[in-house]
């Protein structure tokens, strides 16, 4: 029977694009738009770090062809950005002043990089890596037998650092309570898992907080990072990694609950009618550890996109990850964390 | 090793968005800096206001021969006017648009709902950066420009300077103005990530010898008439062909020639004809309706032998019909509108340096032969614009004509004597020796008027075999075959600007391993049927593929040369699609596989 649902799907990720997927197989007829910040079609963030392996074309990270979208009548509207959503309504507020009617909405526009308040005055000074374009800067900016400085060092700086020390750089880890993120590590194992770091080829640098950054001169290394102790590293770029923060500020108006991510239940259903979350943005009810907590890594987050596909089709399924969390050292006395695996 | 350059970018905005002007910007610049251009706007027939425009620039380092079938880079000025083309942007090409327009849009009414999976968006604030840049949001245009600049890492030198020339007659401000928009728009493209495949390598932009022109088809006109020496025009403003008129009421009167702006168009041919009569080089310019009203006169011309020249630029008809688009509909009107058997020439231009070489030459043979010649155009070509590199290697003749020598004063002329080659003595009015009577009427030798079997026998032979030679007047190819040589699976035999698109699809034809070829014919009256005929042999098919519902030329080339032909015809008023053309190749080569197949197997039907 036709559908004339519209399902609009905010994130052009692997909870969005996932329940995309689903959402056409179980609803061939409805009508599916997938917003998305950026320019590129889906592609693999996770292969990222393989431009420092000489893969610079964005077209040989795309998990689908043009052809896809086609064939699966799904809109991907890409460099569109969302400010409001009014739930009242059922309509999203785009910044190109076009109103945008849904049926039932969900939200996976995952999160963007944490920096700490007291290095916002150097934002400019940093790299992140969280899209092709960057990542493409990044691979630029970092000479040959260069370094890299990774601010934090949570599992997603320290997988890209497998590669960067794998194609013959060098990467320093500059050490925060948030090295490590979202693994939490007890105090009497952190020596434990600094010494598998270093084994993994990472220069560990432990003096406490940075203080500031500055731009290197033309000769040297482009950046100089200052501690609070007065010590100072170089490098060519310096990124931070210090975890991720939901992306959910056009949310401010909406009223839908939030804490640090969107608050929904294990069905992933918002408190509003006809919104569903997936992903890094929301937090979901863990009866087990009786509060809303962050799942995070490739298959939680696409069981996420399922779950929520699967429910926004008639379904009640609830979400259970199956993700081992631990961090582990392996026997080689290296790092593995389950976050880095994907299909 | 770098790749050859050949990219389409298309702007499409409304009337009065500066669509036309940027595009036009957009094309000098990259003419300035060394590329083949080639350019079509599309406008509507209103003055402004409201109506879609599309200004279409190919460049290339490459010679090419038309637009292409689809552009790689759209840029929207106006969503709604847009939208309906981003199906034209190939894969991996780029469409740029603005990401702040000024009022709110309706639910789908913004272009970024419409992008193709294959497309690369650039969503500028083109708004803001205008206001930001001038103050202003009309410079939208050239902000969008300026981004494509940038974006490509185009010389922004070269657009500095177009914008210059663009804007020279206007108060220095305007200029600033758009100067400091284009600056913004470039800033922001060259900080843009380049997502798109569209390649532009300046590296391989040509280094010219000789002097590199951009014209349109009505320019190149214009300018081959000055070439020729034209002292006098005669015009009544019809679209497309009033810019014909208009560049030559610039140059004429500063190079002592008249241009008249007549009452009408039978004035206009009445007076051309007058002035050729007098010994004047002579012009007019008209479209199909005008050339409707014209007829009655030029058969004067046939009939009195009187040189004369007449551009006709075809537009979409009949009546008023579509004046703003493109169509090759008024063939059988030039070859033969009018009354009794008046054989003119009619020449018809493929390109823009054609036109300009047509022209002149047409003031030559127009005298030579002693007859009316026809330019036939149509709007696609005069509005094309096209760099044209004049080498210098045309020198048109200056005019002549056989002076009386019979030494006697009075009725000894013989005007209008039957000679070998059908040629008469032409004098001119006052030239001693030279009385003599130009009628309509059939006339004897001397021009009186005579209506007897044997002499409007004679005369009409003569009027018709003066003709013979004009299909070896030098200075033009009137064929010319492109492509696979000898024997051959299909063959394109193309007119006017749609010869363009037929050797294009060609080329594509041919790299998909089809045996083809193209022959362009120039001389439409008398039709060279002998290097046709050649040609048509050679081929398995032969298409014809032309601008119009009735197959115009096909029926020319069938019913002269006795051979049936395919009719390619395409009646939408917009240039022939390639793709329409290729498709019509490939199943033309299949045919003729079938064909094969079904003689060396009967059995196998």
């Amino acid at each position: 029977m036709p559908s004339s649902t519209h399902h609009v799907v905010l994130g052009n990720g692997i909870a969005g694009n996932h329940a995309a997927d689903v959402i056409r197989k179980r609803d061939p007829n409805s009508r599916i738009t997938i917003i998305s910040a950026g320019a590129l079609l889906f592609y693999n963030r996770y292969d990222l770090p393989d431009v420092f392996r000489g893969r610079h074309q964005w077209v040989d990270y795309l998990v689908h062809p043009p052809e896809y979208y086609e064939s699966q009548n799904i809109t991907l509207r890409r460099k569109t950005r969302v400010v409001e959503l009014d739930p009242q309504t059922q309509t999203l507020s785009l910044a190109h002043r076009e109103t945008l009617h849904y049926d039932k909405l969900l939200i996976a526009t995952g999160g963007h990089a944490y920096i700490p308040a007291r290095l916002l005055d150097d934002v400019g000074l940093m790299h992140s890596f969280h899209n092709f374009r960057v990542a493409m800067q990044v691979q630029n900016a970092v000479r040959k037998n260069g370094t890299v400085i990774m601010l934090g060092g949570d599992v997603m700086g320290l997988d890209l650092a497998r590669t960067i020390i794998a194609t013959g750089h060098r990467v320093i880890v500059a050490l925060d309570n948030r090295t490590f993120w979202p693994h939490e590590i007890a105090q009497s194992e952190r020596a434990r898992y600094l010494q598998a770091l270093e084994s993994m080829g990472l220069d560990i640098w432990d003096h406490g907080k940075v203080d500031h950054i500055e731009a290197g001169n033309s000769k040297g290394p482009a950046r100089q990072v200052f501690f609070e102790d007065g010590s100072e590293i170089r490098g060519d770029v310096v990124m931070p990694f210090f975890g991720l923060v939901p992306t959910v500020d056009f949310l401010a108006t909406s009223g839908i609950d939030m804490e640090r991510g969107i608050l929904v239940s294990p069905q992933l259903q918002t408190a509003r009618d006809n919104i569903w979350a997936a992903g890094d943005v929301c937090q979901i009810w863990s009866a087990t550890s009786n509060a809303y907590r962050f799942y995070y890594g490739y298959r939680n987050v696409k069981m996420m996109g399922e779950v929520a596909a699967y429910n926004m089709t008639g379904e009640q399924s609830a979400f259970e990850s199956t993700v081992d969390e631990a961090l582990e050292v392996t026997s080689k006395g290296l790092l593995h964390s389950p976050f880095w695996e994907y299909d | 090793m770098a790749k050859q350059t050949d990219i389409q970018i298309s702007i499409c905005g409304s009337a009065g968005d500066g669509t036309i002007a940027v595009g036009d910007i957009f094309k000098r610049a990259m003419a300035r800096a060394g590329y083949r251009v080639i350019a079509f706007d599309h406008y509507p027939a209103e003055i402004r206001g409201f109506g879609k425009c599309i200004s279409r620039t190919r460049i290339s380092t490459n010679q090419v021969y038309s637009m292409k079938s689809y552009s790689d880079v759209l840029v929207s000025l106006n969503d709604l006017h847009a939208i309906p083309h981003v199906g034209e942007v190939r894969d991996y090409g780029a469409i740029i648009y603005d990401s702040a327009p000024m009022s709110a849009v309706a639910e789908g009414a913004h272009i970024s709902g419409h992008l193709m999976p294959g497309h690369l968006p650039y969503a500028l604030p083109i708004r803001e950066l205008s206001e930001l840049a001038t103050g202003a949001n009309r410079s939208r245009n050239i902000v969008a420009l300026g981004f494509i600049a940038g974006l490509y890492q185009l010389p922004q030198q070269a657009f500095h300077q177009a914008i210059a020339a663009k804007f020279e007659t206007k108060a220095p401000a305007v200029a600033d103005t758009a100067l400091a928009a284009f600056d913004s728009g470039f800033k922001s493209g060259s900080s843009t990530y380049k997502f798109d495949d569209v390649q532009i390598d300046h590296s391989r932009a040509r280094k010219n010898g000789g002097e590199v022109r951009m014209m349109t088809g009505n320019g190149a006109i214009a300018h081959g008439c000055l070439e020729a020496g034209i002292e006098t025009f005669f015009g009544y403003p019809i679209t497309p062909a009033t810019g014909i008129m208009e560049r030559l009421a610039v140059e004429m009167p500063r190079r002592g020639g008249r241009l008249v702006q007549t009452e009408d168009e039978i004035a206009a041919i009445s007076a051309t004809i007058g002035a050729g009569y007098a010994g004047a080089r002579a012009a007019t310019a008209t479209s199909g309706p005008g050339l409707a009203l014209m007829a009655e006169m030029l058969g004067l011309g046939v009939m009195a032998e009187v040189p004369a020249v007449v551009f006709v630029s075809q537009r979409g008809g009949p009546s008023t019909g579509m004046p703003t688009k493109t169509e090759q509909s008024d063939l059988n009107l030039a070859v033969w509108g009018g009354h009794g058997d008046a054989r003119r020439i009619v020449l018809a231009p493929t390109n823009v340096e054609g036109c300009r070489r047509c022209a002149a030459r047409a003031f030559e043979m127009a005298e030579k032969f002693q007859v009316p010649v026809i330019v036939l155009i149509d709007l696609y070509l005069s509005n094309r614009y096209e760099t044209v590199f004049l080498q210098g290697e045309d020198n048109f003749l200056p005019k002549n004509w056989q002076r009386v020598d019979s030494g006697a004063p009075g009725d000894n002329y013989r005007r209008y004597e039957l000679t070998a080659d059908g040629l008469s003595p032409r004098c001119v009015p006052g030239e001693a020796g030279g009385i003599y009577t130009a009628t309509g009427l059939e006339h004897d030798e001397y021009g009186h008027p005579n209506d007897s079997p044997d002499v409007h026998s004679l005369m009409s032979e003569k009027r018709h075999e003066k003709l013979r030679d004009a299909m070896k007047y030098p200075g033009i190819n009137f064929t010319k075959r492109f492509g696979d040589k000898g024997k051959i699976d299909v063959g394109l035999l193309a007119w006017g600007s749609t010869f363009g698109e037929a050797l294009e699809a060609v080329l594509l034809a041919r790299e998909e391993g089809i045996r083809c070829a193209a022959m362009k014919v120039v001389m439409m009256s008398p039709l060279p049927a002998r290097p046709i005929l050649r040609f048509c042999n050679d081929c398995q098919q032969v298409l014809v593929p032309e601008l119009n519902y009735t197959g115009q030329f096909a029926n020319l080339v069938s019913g002269e040369l006795g051979r049936p032909v395919t009719r390619v015809s395409h009646a939408t008023g917009a240039p022939m699609d390639i793709n329409y053309l290729l498709t019509a190749i490939r199943n033309a080569a299949k045919q003729k596989l079938r064909n094969k197949t079904t003689t060396s197997n009967p059995t196998k039907a």
